[in-house]
């Protein structure tokens, strides 16, 4: 790889941070689904007005369909963009992908896992298994097989991947860029292990002793960024802060669905913003309170 | 186990009738054979609820990995309707990691997945990426996560649909296949060096399918509201039709009282059309 990330103070702003994102980027977002993606750094890439994106990753949610939505991606390499069976397909993806402006090259998470985990060993490609039979390798002429010298097995191979960037959201880190994040990791260790820049938010900057006896998840050395931002992954969530917000996630997929004025109107509302009027806004606080009782944390899925 | 005794979902009679997403979780879960390890993937909401209904009903000794969080056995107070998300870690003492859960799936450890699809067909062959396929997508479906690799290895597949009824669902040919049955246009399994055993179940809002030993789905029986012309009009390729086609075993009181206190907000339903959710069954019906 290209070496470690040493210095002792990496705290920066959004602005900064996302400035390491370059047009035509290979990106990585961390967290999965509707939880722990990097919401407020992606909000700073809309403001930056950041085009070309390669985005790659396991199953996404709301992070890469705004981005489809602002004009930001090229090419997602995702397992999965949708919104489950709560709020359905995504719809700036889907509408990208239907009228042929981006282009799709769907991956799945164990091919993704892998090409990492060759980036991250410095070997060029690694077997995998499945694959073979569907129609996957269709959408990846940069995929291969290879025959095992050892068994005559047929299996197929994936190219290394190193993401150019990767941006991850923890719910504490320290000003060295010490990361502690709650399981389920999804793909962020792999990516900030692979990657050749990692940014990361977090919600509470904190001490190096707290990180340290929360555990480290994400060391330092490979973090080349770090800001504080707090309820940095709203809409999703972020345990133990916060749930998802399901109300807000609903007005995005309408916003999204409607496209035009409505996306216009959702992006100058929520996004051309400062992140605490946007915090405001959308009452983020209320998300705290998931640990008060299970009939609340019921109640915020309503 | 205290789903069958607490009164948070209330207690069930043998008076009470019960609803057509009920027991298709049911019907679901009966594919769990006990002493199995079970996984679901994310937007998944029915094969969710029936894997915890298994584990409190026939299958107390399953393991069962929870989509998207990995957490192994969780007790959930409720299933909320996004899969990542802590409410699903509920008393599980272990949470693999994201790694360790999709190692072990494609070394053979794990075996059974449930699979869905937008379009399904004779072998079990899935799409989940596109209708009017790729690149050039008439609708774009969410993907497959990590299926087009795991559907290749772990041990056997329950697949479901609750869209049968639709005509569109169980196709001849997938626009895009995207997760693997019995055979595909490039060969068997076998030929294709797979290890994991493929659909073994298919159950839709319809009735519960098998598969021939060349690996075609039969009809084996119907919910009680639906004859076998219904299901073969609703197919779209030559349907093998058992012998003895009965109707699907009715729910235990213990089974029903299982979904509803493990899914008390009703996130199965999410998955059925409103037709289907009107379809009501038993004494009280």
């Amino acid at each position: 790889m290209t070496g470690f990330h040493l210095a002792a103070d990496k705290r920066t702003t959004l602005e900064e941070a996302v400035a390491h994102v370059r047009d035509g980027a290979t990106l990585a977002l961390g967290g999965g689904l509707a939880a722990r993606l990097p919401m407020a750094l992606v909000r700073a890439l809309v403001r930056q007005g950041t085009t070309g994106l390669r985005v790659v990753g396991s199953a996404h949610s709301i992070d890469v369909d705004l981005l489809v939505g602002a004009g930001a991606v090229a090419v997602c390499e995702e397992s999965y963009v949708g919104f489950e069976q709560d709020l359905g397909l995504a719809p700036a993806f889907r509408r990208g992908a239907e009228s042929g402006s981006l282009v799709v090259r769907e991956s799945s998470c164990v091919t993704m896992l892998t090409q990492l985990r060759a980036a991250e060993m410095g070997v060029p490609f690694l077997p995998v298994r499945g694959l073979l039979g569907t129609d996957l390798p269709t959408l990846h002429p940069e995929w291969g097989t290879v025959t095992c010298p050892f068994t005559g097995q047929l299996l197929a191979a994936v190219p290394a991947l190193a993401p150019d960037v990767a941006l991850l959201h923890a719910p504490i880190g320290d000003a060295a860029g010490n990361l502690h994040l709650d399981q389920p990791y999804v793909l962020d260790e792999r990516f900030a292990h692979a990657s050749r820049v990692v940014v990361a938010s977090v919600d509470r900057l904190v001490s190096t002793a707290e990180v340290a006896a929360a555990g480290v998840t994400v060391p330092a050395h490979v973090v080349t960024a770090v800001v504080e931002a707090p309820f940095g992954a709203h809409p999703t969530s972020c345990y133990p802060g916060y749930a998802y917000d399901r109300t807000h996630l609903a007005e995005y997929v309408k916003a999204a669905s409607a496209g035009g004025d409505a996306f216009e109107a959702y992006l100058d509302r929520y996004v051309r913003v400062e992140e605490q009027t946007y915090r405001d806004l959308t009452g983020a606080e209320r998300l705290t309170a998931w640990s008060a009782s299970d009939e609340q944390w019921q109640e915020l899925f309503r | 186990m205290s789903a069958q005794t607490d009164g948070r979902a209330g207690a069930v009679r043998s008076t009470d009738g019960w609803t057509l997403d009920e027991w298709f979780v049911v019907a679901l879960a009966r594919t769990v054979a006990d002493g199995e390890v079970v996984f679901h993937g994310f937007a998944s909401p029915c094969a969710q609820v029936a894997m915890h209904v298994a584990r409190r009903t026939h299958a107390p000794g399953s393991l069962l990995v929870e989509g998207a969080t990995y957490a192994v056995n969780p007790e959930p107070a409720f299933v909320p309707p996004t899969s990542n998300d802590l409410a699903l870690h509920r008393d599980a003492v272990y949470r693999m990691r994201f790694e360790e859960f999709f190692d072990a799936a494609c070394r053979g450890a794990v075996d059974r997945m449930f699979l869905s699809g937008g379009q399904i067909d004779a072998y079990g062959n899935t799409n989940v990426t596109a209708i009017g396929g790729m690149p050039h997508p008439k609708i774009k479906l969410g993907g497959g996560g990590g299926g087009a690799n795991i559907s290749a290895t772990i041990g056997a597949l329950t697949v479901w649909t609750t869209r049968h009824g639709s005509g569109r669902t169980l196709v001849e040919t997938v626009d895009f296949l995207t997760d693997l049955g019995h055979v595909t246009p490039a060969g068997t399994r076998a030929e294709l060096g797979h290890t994991g055993g493929g659909p073994q179940w298919l159950v839709t809002e319809l009735g519960v399918l098998d598969y021939t030993a060349d690996g075609r789905a039969r009809l084996l029986a119907t919910f009680p509201d639906v004859t076998v012309a219904q299901v073969e009009k609703a197919t779209g390729f030559a349907l093998a039709v058992a012998d003895d086609v009965g109707t699907v075993p009715e729910p235990t009181p213990a089974e029903l009282a299982a979904v509803r206190d493990v899914d008390p907000l009703g996130v199965r339903r999410l998955e059925f059309g409103p037709s289907d959710l009107a379809r009501h069954f038993g004494p009280a019906a």
